[in-house]
């Protein structure tokens, strides 16, 4: 369990310390996207007005031709009015034959530039001049007279036809300057987005970098931090891992601790084996939900209650039960154990466990198998009730309780139980003299220890004879 | 509103690693308003001790108001590891959501 809540804390620890350096980054992306985002429709925005403008100067450029052909007109039929000679005509028949052709273009310009006002007054210069013709040109010609009633109504057509031109000449230019206005907006703009986006990148480049600077910092700390903790860990580990294991002559004891590596530390996982009576040991393996000093010292906590109360509990139940208790009433982590009492006269094996995964039992014949299990880790609820299992073992079977780190490692518990199970029965095989040892070094030989793991295994003597039964009672 | 519609529903999936802590904490939470809770752990293939805890707490809170809690685990391997914590000895643990709300809306009832 260490193992797993080590690495916990290393992840949140950096991805809380990496968080604003991502925000600053993303706020950065953002902040550039949306300036390139604006300078492009700027750029779109200032493009329209450069070609706006060259369409306004090119209409006003076909105005002013579809003025100089209506001058043409005029000045070609006021000529002949005077001296009546046909040669003064061609000045008026230059300017009607090329007047539609101008008309047309200034059309299509406007309509272009989508201004209603001048296409009322092309529509208005152009009937102006139909009536002119018509009316005035049309007559003035036929005659050999002088008309100077006609010629004076003439003026008015000619003034209202460069009334109306010059309407649309003004509108032209007022659409210039509004063109003009708008792209000097916009280049206003650009340069502005320009400024923004040097400041922002200038900004978040700051930012980056005091916030990289404090993350440097704050790494250091935590790191200088962890080594102190792990260095105290390390101490009480040592000084409250260490027991000494009862020698008997019926029964043999092994045991080993492995510290989980790397960024893991020092965990929550013990075990006892305490002689309590001539004939009674008490046997007991647990791993405290934690790690660093708060774990260890709940582990010693718990293994303190736990060896107090068995004293003066004589059922495994009644022990843990009790142990509870006080675990929840104390507010501590959680923690999962078994608590065993082994009669080393008649090689019973009473045992209740608390949320911790079941023990093995490797039978003289040599087939390892799982024991009962169940019920709630110490320190979940008050209210829990813990039932002893008894088990009758045979002269020559070996018992090996575990914490989970044993099985853990693929994070499959079938594949880790199997394995477990397959390394018991080799090393009870082997008859090894330290048989917790030997357990370990297979089931890691080829395996990372990503947790703590503790190890302890119980050995009855070949020389008496038994049946091997469990019974389970409340 | 029907009985079934009473009982809220907490669906958590895949691993659950110290990484989640968080989420885990907010799904649960958000069922705390005293109706019974539907815990659907059908897709859940791992627990650490933290989620664990997590559960077991949750769990353990919901006994002593009273308010019943349906467990759906289907993954082997999940179901082994709450056989390990003692889960399936104190909460009411199935393999379908449906037997799982019809025990809920059975609890309604009573």
């Amino acid at each position: 369990m260490a193992g797993i809540l080590a690495t916990e804390r290393t992840v949140s620890g950096r991805a809380g310390q990496l968080a604003p350096l991502a925000m600053t980054l993303g706020i950065m992306l953002l902040v550039v996207a949306t300036l390139i985002a604006g300078g492009f429709l700027l750029r779109a925005t200032v493009s329209k007005a450069f070609n706006d403008a060259e369409r306004i100067r090119l209409a006003r450029t076909h105005v002013a031709m579809m003025f100089a052909q209506q001058l043409n007109e005029e000045t070609g039929l006021r000529g002949y009015a005077v001296v009546r000679l046909p040669i003064m005509l061609e000045p008026y028949y230059g300017g009607r034959a090329n007047l539609p052709l101008y008309f047309r273009r200034v059309r299509a310009d406007l309509t272009k530039l989508d201004i209603p006002s001048t296409l009322t007054a092309l529509r208005d210069a152009g009937r102006t001049n139909y009536r002119w013709v018509h009316e005035i040109a049309f007559p003035i010609i036929r005659s050999r007279a002088r008309h100077t009633t006609l010629e004076l109504r003439g003026k008015v057509y000619v003034d209202r036809f460069r009334a109306d031109t010059n309407a649309i000449d003004r509108a032209l230019a007022a659409r210039t300057v509004a063109v003009n206005t708008r792209a000097q907006g916009a280049l206003l703009w650009i340069g502005g987005f320009a400024v923004a986006a040097v400041v922002a990148v200038i900004l978040a480049a700051t930012v980056f970098t005091i916030q990289q600077y404090r993350l440097g910092i704050r790494l250091e700390h935590e790191r200088t931090a962890y080594e102190t903790e792990k260095r105290i860990a390390d101490i009480l580990q040592d000084a409250f891992g260490e027991r000494l294991l009862p020698s008997l002559p019926s029964v043999g004891f092994s045991a080993t601790y492995v510290p989980a590596t790397e960024q893991a530390k020092i965990g929550g996982d013990w075990y006892d084996a305490l002689q309590l009576s001539e004939d009674r040991v008490l046997v007991a393996i647990g791993d405290v939900t934690g790690h660093g000093i708060d774990a260890v010292v709940a582990m010693n906590k718990a293994r303190q209650l736990l060896i107090g109360y068995a004293l003066i509990d004589a059922t495994p139940a009644g022990v843990l039960e009790r142990v509870n208790v006080d675990l929840v009433r104390g507010k501590s982590p959680l923690i999962t154990a078994i608590c065993g009492i082994i009669n080393t006269r008649t090689r019973e094996f009473a045992y209740a466990c608390a949320g911790h995964p079941p023990p093995v039992v490797v039978e003289p014949q040599g087939h390892a198998k799982l024991l009962d299990f169940g019920s709630l880790p110490l320190g979940v609820a008050v209210k829990t009730d813990y039932h002893t299992s008894r088990v009758q073992l045979l002269p020559g079977a070996m018992l090996v309780l575990y914490t989970d780190g044993l099985i853990e490692h693929s994070r499959d518990l079938a594949l880790g139980e199997a394995a477990l199970l397959e390394a018991a029965e080799a090393v009870a095989a082997l008859a090894a003299p330290d048989p917790a040892a030997e357990i370990r070094d297979r089931i890691f030989r080829d395996r990372k220890v990503s947790d703590d793991v503790a190890i302890l295994t119980v050995r009855f003597a070949e020389n008496s004879a038994g049946a091997t039964s469990t019974r389970r009672i409340a | 509103m029907s009985e079934s519609n009473l009982v809220k529903t907490v669906r958590l999936s895949g691993e659950l690693e110290i990484g989640r802590k968080d989420e885990i904490r907010r799904a649960l939470a958000a069922s705390t308003d005293g109706a019974p809770v539907l815990l659907d752990l059908s897709d859940v293939t791992y627990a650490d001790s933290i989620a664990l805890t997590e559960l077991l707490r949750f769990c353990a809170e919901a006994e002593r108001e009273s308010r019943p809690v349906a467990l759906v685990i289907q993954t082997p391997q999940f179901a082994r590891l709450i056989q390990y914590a003692g889960l399936a000895t104190v909460f009411k643990v199935f393999e379908h959501p449906t037997d799982a709300l019809a025990y809920l809306t059975e609890r309604l009832r009573q």
